[in-house]
This record gives C-alpha cells, sequence and structure tokens, in this order.
C-alpha cells in the first residue's frame, strides 16, 4: 500500500538539472557578497534593501522575514524536511504558509541568510521571485495532475512561465509586483480573476491547449475583478502574448505612485479595449517565431515532471466504507477534507492547518517533518501547500486515509473543517508585520474557537472567512463570503466587516464593507449575529455566499450592528 | 519611514528605537547610550528634543549595526514606558500570539517553542 517515488524524477515537480544548480549556488554566492558588504558598510540600508528582497529577505516588526519560494505550491518530501530543518535551526521552530503558496520564516538572522539560501539550493529551492517588482511565483491549482474534473496539468506552463520570468531583463524593475495564477480545470480554484494576469487552461480542437486570459485583477485598497482578454489563446503563443501584456504594462504602468501601480489601475484608466488594442499592437509588432512556445518545448519541460506510478487497488473503496461507517469523527473528515482524483481507488487529502484556536497557516518542524513521512509513505513523496494556506497530499489510496488520518490527528493536524468558517485564511498581521495595521492571528484563533464544534460548522456549511490585518490585503479579505479588515484608528487596532466576496468558480464578486470599525471582541460578536441570521434566514440547501446575495447586505448589517 | 513611526504629540515623552542590522530584532537606546532589548531601559525624551537625537543616533547607525531608526512616543507607568500605539506595544512586548516569544531573550537561537 505504501508508495515511494517510482522514479529518478521528483513526482508533481520539475526536476533541476545542472544548469539550474549552477545557478542557484551563483546567485547564493552573489547575495553572501552582498551581505558582507552591507555588513562592512560599504553598501548602504537603501542600497542594500532591493538587494535583499530580491532574496526573500524582508526587514519585519521584530526581526528578518524570509519567504521561500515554493514554485506552483509543490515540493517534495525531502524539501519539506529541509523547511523544516531550516525552522528547527534557524528560526523559532515552526514557518508559516502564505496565500501565495509559499513559507515565510518569522525570526531570521540577516548573517544566517546565506547559509539557509545554501541549504535551499542543496534541495532545488531558492526564495527568488518571492519579493520585488517582478514576476512573484506563478500559483496554481492545489489539485493539478490529481483533480477528477482536470482538463489537463497546469504545473507544467507554470514551470514554463518560472522560466521564462525568471530574470526577464524586461521585467525584473516593473512599476510593481505582478502575480500570475494557472489553472487547468474549469473549476477556478486559483482566484483567477484576482490576479494581475489568470489562466484558466482548456483542451483546444487541435489536442492542444488554449488558454483564457483575464487580466487587471487584484485585491489590495483597490479590488478589481480582472477583465477577459482572450478565449482562446492557443498554446504556441502563450509566452508571446503575456509578454505583450508586461510590455504595455512595463511601458505604461504607472511609477509615480506606490498606490496606482499595479495593472489593474493601468487597465481601468485606458478602459479595456484601448489596453486589448495596446497588447494585440504589442503583440502583432513582435517577433512571433522568436517568443514562439514550440510543443516539442512543453513536451521537454513535461518530461521533466515524474508523474506517479498507480497500483490497482483492489477493494480500497469497500474497505473505506467501512472505516466511515464504523468511525464518525473520520468520516466526517473525509466528507470535508477529500477531493475526487482521476485515478479510481485514489484521492486527494487536503491536510487543515487551522487548529481550533491555533494561528492559520503556522506547522512546527516536526508537523513538517510528518507531513514528509506521510507525504513519502502514501503519496509518493509529493506535496502542495494551498493559497488558502493548507497541505494537499496529492494522491492517496483510498484504503491509507484512516492510517493517514490517525497520523494527523495524533499531531494537530487532522481538523476537519475545509472549507467551513474555521478554515480561515489570515495574514500574519500586527503581530509580525510591519505594514499591519491591526493584529490578524488572535482575532481568528478567536472566531476558530467560537465556531469549533464541529456539528455547528456542518450546520453553517461552506463559508470562506478571510482576515487582513491592513489594506494591502495577503489575506484576502474582499475574496471572503466574510472578510475581515484591520485598520488603525488613532493608533488603536479595529476591524471592518466585509460580506459577499468570492473568489472563483467563475462567480467572482468582491466584498462590500457593512460598516464602520468594530474592536476585535465586537467583531467576533457581530460575526456571530451575521451568522446567526444567515441560519434563520436561508432557504433549504441555500449556501452562505448564496444568501447574502439573495438578501443582500442590509439584514447582517443590521445583525452586526445589533448591539454593538 | 512610516508615516505612523513619526506621529507625536508637542507635548509628550519619546523613546528612540531601531532595528539591529545582524539579526533585525529591536533596540531601544538607553541612557547609557547602549542599545537595550526590553523597553524599561529606554531613555526618555521630551519630544521636543527626539528629532535632534534622532539625527545624532542615524549619524550612528552604520557604526552601531542598526537600521530604521526612530522615535515612539510613550506614557509613563509604574512598570516603564509604554508605547501610546498599538503598534509599538507589540513592538516592545513581542508578539501577542507567542507569549514565549517575549524580547528578552539572549540566546543567538532561543528553545524552540512548544
Amino acid at each position: 500500500m505504501s508508495h515511494s517515488p517510482s522514479a529518478a524524477l521528483p513526482v508533481g515537480h520539475y526536476a533541476y538539472d545542472d544548469v539550474d544548480r549552477t545557478f542557484l549556488k551563483q546567485r547564493v554566492a552573489q547575495f553572501k557578497d552582498q551581505v558582507e558588504r552591507r555588513l562592512s558598510g560599504a553598501l548602504t540600508e537603501e542600497e542594500f534593501k532591493p538587494l535583499r528582497l530580491m532574496n526573500g529577505l524582508y526587514l519585519q516588526l521584530h526581526a528578518y522575514m524570509l519567504r521561500v519560494a515554493i514554485p506552483y505550491g509543490v515540493l517534495d518530501a525531502k524539501q519539506m524536511r529541509v523547511l523544516a530543518h531550516i525552522a528547527r535551526t534557524y528560526d523559532r521552530d515552526y514557518g508559516h504558509f502564505t496565500t501565495r503558496q509559499n513559507i515565510q520564516f518569522n525570526w531570521i538572522r540577516l548573517e544566517d541568510t546565506p547559509e539557509i539560501l545554501n541549504v535551499l539550493a542543496d534541495t532545488d529551492m531558492h526564495a527568488i521571485q518571492t519579493s520585488g517588482n517582478c514576476i512573484r511565483n506563478v500559483t496554481a491549482d492545489q489539485f493539478a495532475g490529481a483533480a477528477a474534473d482536470e482538463v489537463l496539468d497546469p504545473r507544467v506552463y507554470a514551470e514554463i512561465l518560472r522560466q521564462w520570468s525568471t530574470l526577464h531583463p524586461e521585467f525584473t524593475f516593473l512599476p510593481r509586483k505582478f502575480k500570475i495564477a494557472i489553472s487547468g480545470s474549469q473549476q477556478d480554484r486559483v482566484a483567477a480573476r484576482f490576479h494581475d494576469i489568470g489562466l484558466i487552461a482548456r483542451e483546444g480542437e487541435n489536442g492542444r491547449p488554449v488558454f483564457e486570459v483575464f487580466v487587471g485583477g487584484g485585491l489590495g485598497r483597490t479590488p478589481i475583478i480582472g477583465v477577459r482578454l482572450r478565449d482562446d489563446l492557443p498554446e504556441e503563443d502563450l509566452i508571446a502574448y503575456l509578454e505583450a501584456v508586461l510590455r504595455v504594462y512595463n511601458a505604461h504602468g504607472r511609477r509615480d505612485n506606490i498606490y496606482k501601480a499595479r495593472i489593474k489601475i493601468l487597465v481601468q484608466a485606458l478602459g479595456t479595449e484601448e489596453f486589448l488594442n495596446q497588447v494585440n499592437a504589442e503583440f502583432a509588432a513582435m517577433d512571433r517565431a522568436r517568443y514562439r512556445l514550440p510543443e516539442a518545448t512543453v513536451e521537454a519541460i513535461r518530461a521533466r515532471f515524474g508523474a506517479p506510478d498507480f497500483a490497482p487497488v483492489g477493494n480500497a473503496a469497500e474497505k473505506l466504507a467501512a472505516q466511515r461507517k464504523a468511525d464518525r469523527a473520520f468520516d466526517a473528515w473525509v466528507h470535508t477534507n477529500t477531493h475526487p482524483h482521476k485515478q479510481p481507488g485514489y484521492c486527494s487529502v487536503t491536510v487543515s492547518c487551522k487548529p481550533a484556536g491555533g494561528i492559520p497557516g503556522d506547522v512546527t518542524s516536526a508537523q513538517m517533518d510528518l507531513l514528509a513521512d506521510l507525504a513519502e509513505r502514501y503519496s509518493f513523496g509529493e506535496l502542495r501547500i494551498t493559497h488558502l494556506q493548507n497541505v494537499v497530499l496529492g494522491h492517496l489510496r483510498q484504503d491509507a486515509l484512516y492510517d493517514v488520518w490517525q497520523a494527523l490527528e495524533k499531531n494537530g493536524l487532522g481538523e476537519a473543517n475545509v472549507g467551513f468558517i474555521t478554515d480561515i485564511v489570515a495574514c500574519p498581521g500586527l503581530d509580525y508585520c510591519a505594514l499591519a495595521n491591526a493584529r490578524s492571528i488572535p482575532i481568528a484563533q478567536k472566531l476558530s474557537s467560537r465556531f469549533a464544534n464541529a456539528d455547528l460548522q456542518r450546520e453553517i456549511g461552506p463559508l470562506r472567512l478571510n482576515i487582513s490585518g491592513c489594506i494591502n490585503a495577503c489575506g484576502h479579505h474582499h475574496a471572503g463570503h466574510i472578510g475581515i479588515l484591520g485598520v488603525d484608528k488613532r493608533g488603536e487596532e479595529a476591524f471592518q466587516i466585509t460580506l459577499g466576496g468570492s473568489a472563483g468558480d467563475g462567480d467572482a464578486s468582491i466584498g462590500q464593507i457593512l460598516g464602520s470599525a468594530m474592536s476585535e471582541d465586537e467583531t467576533v460578536d457581530a460575526i456571530a449575529r451575521i451568522i446567526d441570521t444567515y441560519l434563520s434566514r436561508r432557504t433549504a440547501g441555500e449556501r452562505f455566499i448564496e444568501t447574502c446575495r439573495r438578501l443582500g447586505t442590509a439584514p447582517f448589517k443590521d445583525a452586526a450592528y445589533a448591539t454593538a | 519611514m512610516d508615516r505612523r513611526n513619526s506621529r507625536r504629540d508637542a507635548e509628550g515623552t519619546s523613546v528612540i528605537t531601531a532595528n539591529r542590522l545582524l539579526d533585525g530584532r529591536i533596540v531601544w537606546l538607553a541612557a547609557d547610550g547602549q542599545w537595550a532589548t526590553l523597553i524599561e531601559d529606554a531613555k526618555l525624551y521630551p519630544n521636543s528634543a527626539v528629532e535632534e537625537a534622532l539625527k545624532a543616533c542615524n549619524a550612528r547607525a552604520q557604526e552601531e549595526a542598526l537600521v530604521g531608526i526612530y522615535g515612539v512616543q510613550v506614557t509613563q507607568t509604574a512598570s516603564g514606558p509604554l508605547p501610546v500605539t498599538s503598534r509599538e506595544r507589540i513592538r516592545a512586548a513581542g508578539p501577542s500570539v507567542h507569549p514565549d516569544f517575549t524580547p528578552d531573550w539572549h540566546a543567538p537561537h532561543p528553545a524552540p517553542y512548544a
């Protein structure tokens, strides 16, 4: 029943070669030299800051924070163990999974950073494109290569985009950061419409992929749903077209005002039609042969990805059914935390990093090691980090689920709450972040404790609750069915509630602010009253977001401010 | 510098803070001219004198391996200076969600978080 990686190629992610490894080592040596020059005073802080940011190193509230890239959210067991090692050796024994499928370490020392990057490079990892005004880590569907509803595996294209964008000479100093997401399923699990560029792939008439292209979406202080520029972009034009979009942005994006520098502002300022005209003009003027993405290149990249070697599963489904019948808690976990797999007898598991009263997305080094062990034993050595701050084991035999769940349960990772109100997305907030106005984590902890009862969560049903500690919206509060935004009220923390946001499935919407900001405890109570209103006003089978859309915000606003 | 960091009343008292270059940790300028890890040890300045003191600190920043030097308005309490904003109170006390991560640690690599 156990699986180990079936071949030399890592399952689920691109296998580096000597060129990639040499590049990483050169990059580490370059940063080591930059750190030495900063410490000697040869570089001022002003000169050094952009260099450290290019290597994922921020100076946060209490210490340096290192953001390590997990390209398209996929890593292998060996890499997860290295992250655990970094947490144990150089940090305070934990890491924080982010909404860009990366991991952050909050207590890093500048002088240790070159060595940490060296350790990462030894396992084909890095911190490149995790900061700065460049094309950031491309995100992808957490069920890529596994989902029953998948049309094609987006990770190959995410890797192509990574290789195209890393050190791209034109796009290293963009007006502002640039985020791309890609899905290979018609179910948008990547929030494509809230990205600078969102791509949804499907199979074209010739059997090769075509891409739906959304541009100019984003959250932050100006939340905007992206506009569809193309419905049928052929695979061979993927790079050329994105290059054209980036060139228009690079040429006309505002560099004079950081708050108006994202592509979404440019698209709105020009209007969709004019923006599209400019992209098309750029596209038409390009040397298309030079930028063509040939099928052979795609297949060469694909060949560097290991694939799971699925074994016959026998009576796995029957065994799972019997185990679910015998154990109600296990049955509840299977119901919420598994996702249909394309391979009969298998499923994907979402491991919740959101225990009741816990810190969303935080995982200890021991938990990282456990996840690596489980991946190695049961899921071909492959793991994925989700943009909702959970971890996915992509390919589990159904008759392995009970063993996996028991191991997760024993180690604080067995919460059966994926997609429920306690599956909260939260940025680090003012407890760590230098930009934050308010703490995101304590209010998340209070809410997940308040709604911890499993029966209550099931009764409430699917609900996305997202929390950001400031208007930069790293916690994607606008995209939450319920969103919480931390604000600064004359030096004190306060919280606004938004309602009716949604990220995916073709129904993207931006949450609307209910009213004035409240204290932390008032906000928790207000959300409890909003939930009560939903439970009393919903129609049979109606999800929270559907009730919000049917009723509008008025009854929820009345409830929220009833006693505040 | 963040606008919030320089919010100070005309009348009032402030302390001076920075991050250490080597490890990023928060420090406070003490009366003896050293940089202390605890706000309790910070020297109090009338707000009218803070900008002058900041100028002098910034001139020595590289030599003293410091970054991000600024003044923080405080009130005086029995247990020492207390920043007036929640942001600075969190900086002074450590992350509220990890009471074990208070600033009064000295080991280069603290004991693992349990």
